[in-house]
């Protein structure tokens, strides 16, 4: 049945696939600025240009442009960058490490940390806490990722000395970046979880678990968190592709390597194969987490595989 | 065998101080530089094909010739030059005993490789002038013009103009400078990752540096890392807490923090560069040369200098950096400020006070466009600009883009005023910025004129000497000037500050820049 559902999920994404690889494309034709004028040099003749529209074959029908390019995509062929002048696989593998560990570590940071606060809040039923609690809540979903990157500067680097400013030597270096991009999703998962929590305990089941006299711990981890975990799974997956898109404006800030920084890069320069290479691997990975949640939910929640498949 | 406690004492003693010696000097043998901003985003270490070239390039490549601050040339790979009366050859000899980083020897024939290699480069402009090269012997080369080039000391100095070693540069092709480079310089490339760092390490057999540097031998800095750190804050808070040993190009807002801060000492060399306001002469109103020349009265140098960058700096009254000899032209030309003579202007040409302290004409307001980049530097002084245009009656809106993207503004004739800056010592800046034959960019002004393209010719091409070259650039100055295609408004400093507890700098740094001769005198403190 999971097989089956999987099956149906990857084949929906075909299409999304499809939709967003256009997208990615057209971005050439949607930046501002022709991208043929960035790459002539200053007081260049008509012919100059001309030659540079052949060279990069986009004297040809658009359509057909794009199952060449779509083409190479499939053979993980991502052209050359046309200011880096390197090829622009490279270029990713040489980063995307990088975003993966940043992005890993603040998705591992935000999950743990995360179910752990919304579990204790779900349980101290203490006034102040829960005051505290929804307060952090407030605070996580709102501020802006570039602001928490300066304060936590300030207050780790710059007053205590404790962490680098910037750069990507060391665990030392990570440390800030995984703050600032999981802070926002501690808050949301840790929302989550207490409402998921606090909406199970008012299960019936739960009566008749206390009735049969097992243990709130027990009651806690064997029977509410299986059945809290569906809509924090959710959160969590759909999470995958928000980190690494939210590395973009954290990886500047803390002069790091990665896919973020390459991306900022290539836009400035207006190198496009560049920045379609990094709009894909930002697509697919939000594709991955959303295929990932879906099946996790539907491995957890067979109402959900029979509904959907 | 028995030692005395007084001997093994000094012992003990002696091995702890070296022990500590050692330990300090291997700490601080890595000197950490942040690059400045306008430096951030070289893709490879070519100075023949490269577009953007950083500090750290000239660490690795040595030129023929070096220029200092006062725009003097002193022998660096050349010994000597000389040009025969009629402009038309230049003998230069060369050094001997300088090997490339390879092991290859540097001699002429390298030379005649190497200039052969800029054709077809975007580069290749710095050797126009060049018909080709003999080599006379193995330490004699012969440059044979097209045209007699005064300005050919000035290119030969340039980054643009280090020599790399002709075997690498054929071996490794468009690899060249991105995965290994060599030069003849006192560093050569260890490690460079692109947008991130360039780790350079001393070249031990150097012996053959330029006289504008006290150190003429190997480096006193075992490696040097060049860092890329993209936002400018950040660069600030790594040398405020050690991360970074130099901070390269410190914007003028961060001074009076940096100055506060006991371990930072900050060096202000004479800049390089003008902040100036292009006026579009084809966007109405400016296409009227009334509203242009009072528009350039509008803008107060004096108070900017003062309130914007806190006294440090110049004002600039016209194209080009006071240093330089075309700079000083007719009194009457310089732009100077005069509201009141502005405001008689925009009366003449039919622009009136309105009761709302905007002008009109024909029941249009004076509501123009002010366009500027997003960088650090220009953003209040394009508020300032604003409020002093707002002074004579004109509305100017801000809008602010990215660098690419204003380019392209620039090159659809979509601006009418903008605020931004350029960074070059020589006059023939102005060919470039006012030249008809690049409307759009770099001719943000869009002026395109028959005078003033053939006074541009002439200053180019048909200077045969240095004085002539000189009396040429500052003929067409002076017409750019009489035209009011832009406002001049400011010369920075190029500062640099880095931590006195760390290393030592040498000060007044030596060159136009803080370039090769000032890192062969920098010495870690200890």
């Amino acid at each position: 049945m999971i097989l089956r559902y999987t099956f149906f999920r990857m084949l929906m994404l075909i299409p999304v696939s499809f939709s967003i690889s256009v997208v990615i494309f057209m971005i050439v034709y949607l930046l501002p600025g022709d991208p043929i004028d960035n790459l002539l040099r200053v007081g260049s003749s008509p012919e100059d240009r001309a030659k540079l529209v052949a060279q990069y074959g986009l004297d040809r029908n658009l359509v057909v442009q794009y199952f060449v390019w779509i083409g190479n995509m499939f053979q993980g062929e991502f052209g050359q960058a046309i200011v880096l002048r390197r090829p622009v696989a490279d270029l990713v593998a040489q980063n995307l490490p990088y975003s993966l560990t940043l992005g890993g570590l603040a998705f591992l940071f935000s999950s743990t940390v995360g179910m752990t606060l919304g579990t204790i809040s779900a349980i101290v039923r203490h006034p102040v806490l829960d005051r505290m609690m929804r307060a952090f809540i407030l605070l996580g979903s709102t501020v802006p990722g570039f602001w928490l990157a300066l304060l936590l500067i300030l207050l780790f680097s710059v007053k205590l000395g404790w962490f680098p400013v910037s750069g990507a030597g060391g665990w030392q270096s990570l440390v800030l970046p995984v703050l600032t991009i999981g802070f926002g999703g501690v808050a949301l998962v840790a929302r989550v979880t207490r409402v998921a929590l606090m909406d199970a305990r008012r299960e019936d089941f739960v009566t008749l678990l206390h009735a049969k006299g097992l243990s709130s711990g027990t009651i806690l981890f064997r029977h509410l968190m299986p059945h809290a975990l569906l809509p924090v799974v959710t959160i969590l997956a759909l999470r995958i592709g928000w980190i690494l898109g939210g590395a973009v404006t954290v990886e500047f800030v803390f002069g790091r390597p990665g896919l973020g920084s390459l991306l900022i890069r290539a836009l400035g320069q207006r190198d496009y194969p560049v920045v379609q290479a990094c709009l894909l691997m930002l697509a697919l990975a939000v594709m991955l987490g959303t295929l990932i949640g879906d099946i996790a939910q539907a491995a957890m929640d067979p109402r959900v595989r029979e509904k959907k498949s | 065998m028995r030692y005395s406690t007084k001997t093994r004492l000094l012992t003990g003693s002696a091995i702890v101080a070296a022990g500590c010696l050692f330990s300090a000097d291997a700490i601080a043998q890595n000197v950490t530089i942040g690059m400045s901003a306008s430096e951030l985003g070289a893709t490879a270490y070519n100075p023949v094909a490269a577009s953007n070239l950083n500090t750290a390039t000239s660490l690795i490549f040595d030129r023929l010739v070096e220029q200092d601050a006062d725009q003097s040339y002193h022998p660096h790979l050349a010994t000597g030059w000389e040009e025969t009366p009629d402009g038309l050859a230049w003998t230069f000899t060369l050094l001997d005993g300088v090997t490339f980083h390879d092991d290859t020897p540097f001699n002429a024939a390298a030379v005649q490789s190497w200039i052969a290699s800029y054709a077809g480069t975007e580069n290749e402009y710095l050797v126009e002038a060049i018909e080709s090269v003999d080599v006379v012997d193995d330490l004699t080369v012969r440059f044979n013009m097209k045209r007699p080039e005064p300005n050919l000391l000035y290119n030969l100095a340039s980054a643009f103009m280090g020599i790399p070693s002709p075997t690498a540069y054929a071996e490794l092709g468009t690899d060249f400078g991105v995965t290994s480079a060599a030069g003849t310089g006192p560093y050569a490339l260890q490690r460079f990752e692109i947008g991130l760092q360039t780790v350079l390490v001393r070249n031990d057999d150097y012996t053959w540096g330029s006289d504008l540097s006290e150190n003429t031998g190997p480096g006193h800095v075992e490696t040097f890392t060049f860092r890329e750190i993209p936002d400018q804050s950040t660069a600030f808070l790594e040398l405020q807490t050690g991360g970074i040993d130099l901070l390269l190009g410190v914007p003028t807002d961060f001074l009076p923090i940096l100055k506060a801060e006991a371990n930072i000492q900050i060096i202000q060399m004479p800049g390089t560069g003008i902040s100036y306001m292009p006026i579009n002469v084809t966007a109405p109103p400016f296409d009227d040369i009334l509203v242009r020349e009072a528009t350039t009265m509008a803008i107060d140098q004096d108070s900017i200098v003062a309130a914007v960058y806190g006294g440090v700096g110049a004002p600039a009254r016209n194209f080009l950096i006071s240093s330089l000899p075309e700079a000083n032209v007719d009194e009457a030309l310089n732009v100077t400020y005069d509201p009141a003579r502005a405001g008689e202007l925009l009366d003449q040409a039919g622009w009136t006070m309105g009761d709302d302290g905007v002008r009109e004409k024909d029941g249009e307001p004076l509501a123009v466009d002010l366009f500027t980049a997003n960088s650090t530097e220009f953003t209040r002084l394009t508020q300032v600009v604003q409020a002093q245009l707002a002074a004579i009656g004109m509305d100017a809106a801000i809008t602010v883009f990215d660098s690419s993207t204003i380019r392209d503004e620039y090159k659809r004739n979509a601006h009418q005023l903008a605020v931004r800056g350029y960074d070059w010592n020589n006059s023939d800046i102005l060919d470039w910025f006012f030249s008809g034959n690049r409307l759009g960019y770099p001719n943000v002004s869009m002026w395109e004129d028959e005078e003033g393209q053939r006074l541009n010719d002439v200053a180019m091409t048909e200077s045969a000497t240095a004085a002539e070259r000189i009396a040429n650039f500052t003929a067409y100055h002076e017409y750019v000037l009489s035209q009011h295609l832009f406002v001049p408004i400011y010369q920075p400093t190029q500062n640099i500050a880095f931590n006195s507890e760390k290393i030592t700098v040498p000060d007044p740094v030596r060159g136009s820049r803080f370039r090769q001769q000032s890192f062969m005198d920098i010495q870690v403190a200890q």
